[in-house]
């Protein structure tokens, strides 16, 4: 079966840095992928590539076996691809109901607009809100309107960056739940380095390290597997400090 | 014969690049310190004119009125509105264009209702000497030295005082610096005085070729702004090589065909440089560059 | 909510076009009525660089540019043509399509904000230099002479539809300048209603979000910079029609005028820069008379005060004050 999402090859450079030395993986349809690693093992140029921001040196991006490398960040977003970046990325003068209905784009009819909106804010509990001014909102209710706004037009795959950073251990948690109920109706890559929310959602684990993957299995193999308890020791990588 | 063209050629874009690079270095300083984009820069030069042609007039050596008294007034007027315009926007990057955009109105305005809309003016003071059958004003290369020694003096200053030591830091890393006992406010006012100094001591350098009158910073500040902006982050090399290429694009299409069309096929290089490095030329070559 | 309220103001500004139109030919001496025809240019000027900038968030510093090329395609196209009707399209186009191309090669080339207000207002001082060189028989489109410094002082007036020979008498053109600034400001409002005019905001809001969503980014605000574009075109044109054109229109100051104009109306409204338009215009006016002010002192010292103290513009801070004043009275 043809993947989701796959990369051939991938690798990006810098001057005389690669940041991604030839990615190769493939997520399939349905699947809940954690890509992981230390700081500057790659994750995030990737995931910049992955979504449209940097173009590729080398390499190939696959949607559904189209060669998409190379696509700006809507046109990846237009395949149905929802994205959500590690400090929230929001429209802060406009309302929660408005800022949802915008990521309705293909919805051209305003009144099911309204409707499919305040939908996804009552499935994400955050309704109470819809007209408030983003701007105004907590932290956590932030995150929370973006997820809304990534899930609002039912996108084929959600890749979240990083959405764990700054959270408390008890909110990882909740995170990591509200993320395995995504995953009953979308295909999600998840960019992360905390070790206890991988463990408590993953299913398939990539790993990179210094721009390749290091190893790509179980969580369970993963983290009984001994080059990444050193890569995350930090008997490779000194700077690396284990969160969880 | 052929040879007499190519170095009057060669002496009129040396000519240009150093003007370019003369009015443009006081608003590089500012940029590349503050990331302040001076919009009254224009007027801060035409200040210097006027500081200039005041004094001279008021009966002082015509040297000292353009190197001494122009840089210094400006200077003065610089560290007023620091204090007054720029220290309370500071970080706001459009705000400050826009305020600066206003005491350039403003500035523009007092001028003309004490001194009137007239141009005044003084000749080069210098002669003209003869390159084979052509014959070129000595003060242009004058501008050409003083542009170098412009130059030289700044990066001495950046490079071999402690305070150019506290500036570079400042520059590198405020929080850093401050955290050293550094007081990044007045790094900053010095800074701006500075800046300002050196586009009123430009403004009086040029003043012999331009003419002097209110508005005669407009002339000016479309240039040096988009010199600076290509130049990007790194000031000196910013600036130099910034003026170094546009000055000669804008020099060569004048020599072609009209001033217009120099600056035409100047804002176009400009426009494609943008595109290919978005972060200027420094942005990516010479980045360890002051 | 909205719903409600947009006919009511549609309904106001019509109501208020039509009293001007009806009254001020009356009131005003013909001087003054001229006067009153250039402050609604000055307006539709305004409300062209309040949709670019206040809701595109596009730091266009060189909406002069297209307030000159459209008087001056007007004036060139009206001496050519002779029914000068024909030259309006042609005012409007113009303009339009050199936003196209700088908008395209700006936002497509993904040029970012200081950039841009660098590159706008170089255009526009280069084509001030320009026009300015363009003195002598050599410079002239057709039948018509560019005049260098000295503009073009046959400009011809509007003439009615159909009739060469008979030109719009000052309460024509008054009238027409009306209608077209209530024109724009109803088109400003339709767009602003509609779905592209919200992803506009959206994307002044935060662009990347907006591209993340799967908006093109760089479509909607070449669409908007050229709206921008073609309206201060038409301001050029209504502009050409009471005075004439020539470079000033390309001037510093008539750019650095337009950001006042905003700046004191507030950015994201419509009618407060209109209104920063007309009341700084009559300012402006009033302060020519006195000989020991200069208009470019008062405006600059407006913009800077503006920017320093209240951020928001002067007419919302304004506003806001009276409105906690009327509402406390209200409580009591």
């Amino acid at each position: 079966m043809t993947a989701l999402l796959a990369t051939e090859h991938l690798t990006m450079r810098f001057g005389g840095v690669v940041a991604v030395d030839d990615v190769s993986l493939a997520v399939a349809d349905g699947e809940l992928r954690c890509l992981i690693g230390p700081n500057g093992a790659g994750k995030s140029t990737l995931f910049k590539c992955l979504t449209g921001q940097i173009k590729p040196s080398a390499g190939r991006i696959l949607w559904r076996g189209q060669d998409i490398t190379g696509l700006n960040s809507f046109e990846i977003a237009r395949l149905g691809v929802g994205i959500k970046t590690q400090v929230p990325s929001l429209f802060d003068g406009l309302t929660v109901l408005e800022s949802v209905r915008l990521a309705l784009r293909r919805q051209a009819r305003e009144r099911v607009a309204r409707v499919q909106a305040l939908a996804t804010l009552e499935r994400l509990g955050i309704v109470e809100l819809a007209q408030h001014l983003v701007v105004l909102l907590a932290h956590g209710q932030r995150q929370l309107v973006e997820l809304a706004m990534v899930v609002a037009p039912e996108p084929d795959l959600i890749i979240l960056d990083e959405p764990t950073a700054g959270m408390s251990a008890e909110e990882t948690t909740r995170a990591a739940r509200v993320i395995r109920a995504l995953n009953a109706a979308h295909t999600i890559i998840v960019v992360e380095h905390d070790m206890q929310f991988i463990r408590a959602i993953a299913k398939t684990v990539t790993v990179l390290h210094q721009g390749r993957v290091l190893i790509e299995d179980d969580v369970a193999s993963v983290l009984a597997d001994r080059r990444v308890q050193d890569v995350y020791l930090g008997k490779t990588d000194v700077s690396w400090q284990v969160v969880a | 014969m052929a040879l007499d063209i190519v170095f009057a050629v060669g002496f009129q874009v040396l000519s240009g690049v150093a003007t370019l690079l003369i009015t443009s270095l006081g608003l590089a300083i500012i940029f590349g310190m503050m990331r302040v984009i001076n919009l009254a820069h224009g007027e801060f030069l035409m200040l210097g004119a006027y500081a200039a042609i005041l004094s001279a007039r008021a009966g002082l050596n015509i040297w000292i009125a353009m190197l001494v008294v122009a840089p210094l007034a400006v200077g003065g007027i610089g560290l007023i509105i620091e204090r007054l315009i720029i220290r309370q926007l500071y970080g706001r990057m459009v705000d400050t264009m826009l305020a600066t955009w206003g005491l350039s109105l403003a500035l523009i305005g007092a001028v003309t209702m004490i001194f009137g809309n007239t141009v005044a003016g003084f000749s080069a003071p210098l002669g003209s000497f003869a390159i084979g059958s052509f014959t070129a004003s000595a003060y242009a290369l004058f501008l050409i030295v003083a542009a170098v020694i412009l130059l030289g003096g700044v990066w001495a200053i950046l490079r071999f005082t402690p305070a150019g030591l506290i500036a570079r830091g400042t520059m590198q890393n405020a929080e850093m610096a401050s955290a050293l006992g550094v007081s990044p406010d007045r790094v900053y006012a010095v800074t701006f005085a500075a800046g300002s100094a050196v586009s009123g001591l430009a403004g009086a350098l040029i003043a012999p070729f331009s003419g002097v009158v209110p508005t005669m910073g407009a002339a000016f500040i479309a240039k040096s702004f988009i010199t600076v902006i290509t130049g990007g982050a790194a000031m000196l090399a910013g600036t130099f090589s910034a003026s170094g290429l546009l000055g000669t694009v804008a020099t060569l299409g004048t020599f072609a065909t009209t001033p217009v069309f120099g600056e035409v096929m100047m804002l176009a290089v400009a426009i494609v440089l943008l595109r290919l490095l978005p972060q200027g030329i420094t942005g990516r070559f010479f980045r360890r560059a002051l | 909510m909205n719903g409600i309220r947009l006919p009511i103001e549609l309904t106001a500004a019509s109501v208020v076009t039509i009293a001007a139109i009806l009254i001020l030919p009356h009131v005003l001496e013909l001087f003054a009525l001229i006067n009153a025809t250039v402050y609604v240019s000055m307006a539709v000027l305004a409300l062209s660089l309040a949709l670019v900038w206040g809701f595109g968030g596009i730091l266009c510093f060189g909406q002069a540019t297209f307030f000159g090329l459209g008087g001056y395609a007007y004036a060139v196209a009206a001496i050519n043509f002779g029914d000068t009707v024909y030259a309006v399209p042609v005012a409007i186009a113009v303009p339009a399509l050199v936003a196209a191309a700088l908008g395209y090669v700006m936002f497509y080339g993904r040029i970012s904000d200081v950039y841009i207000g660098a590159i706008t207002l170089t255009l526009t001082l280069i084509l001030f230099n320009f026009v300015n060189s363009t003195s002598g028989d050599q410079w002239r489109i057709g039948a018509a002479p560019l005049g260098g410094f000295n503009g073009i002082p046959s400009t011809p007036p509007l003439n009615m539809p159909g009739d060469p020979g008979n030109p719009l008498p000052p309460e024509w053109i008054f009238a027409v300048a009306m209608l077209s600034l209530l024109i724009c400001y109803i088109i400003a409002k339709l767009i602003l209603r509609a779905r592209f005019g919200r992803v506009i905001v959206a994307i002044r809001e935060n662009e990347r979000r907006a591209e993340l969503l799967g908006y093109d980014v760089r479509a909607y605000k070449l669409g908007i910079f050229v709206i921008g574009g073609a309206m201060a075109g038409l301001s050029g044109l209504l502009f050409a029609n009471c005075v004439f054109v020539s470079p000033t229109m390309f001037s510093l100051f008539y750019s650095g005028q337009i950001i006042v104009w905003v700046m004191v109306g507030g950015l994201s409204t419509l009618v407060g820069p209109v209104i920063g338009a007309i009341l700084l215009n009559l300012l402006t006016t009033w302060a020519g008379t006195l000989p020991e002010i200069n208009p470019s002192l008062i405006l600059g010292a407006i913009l800077a005060l503006a920017v320093l103290v209240m951020p928001r513009g002067i007419l919302p801070s304004l506003a806001t004050v009276l409105g906690r004043f009327r509402g406390a009275r209200g409580m009591t």
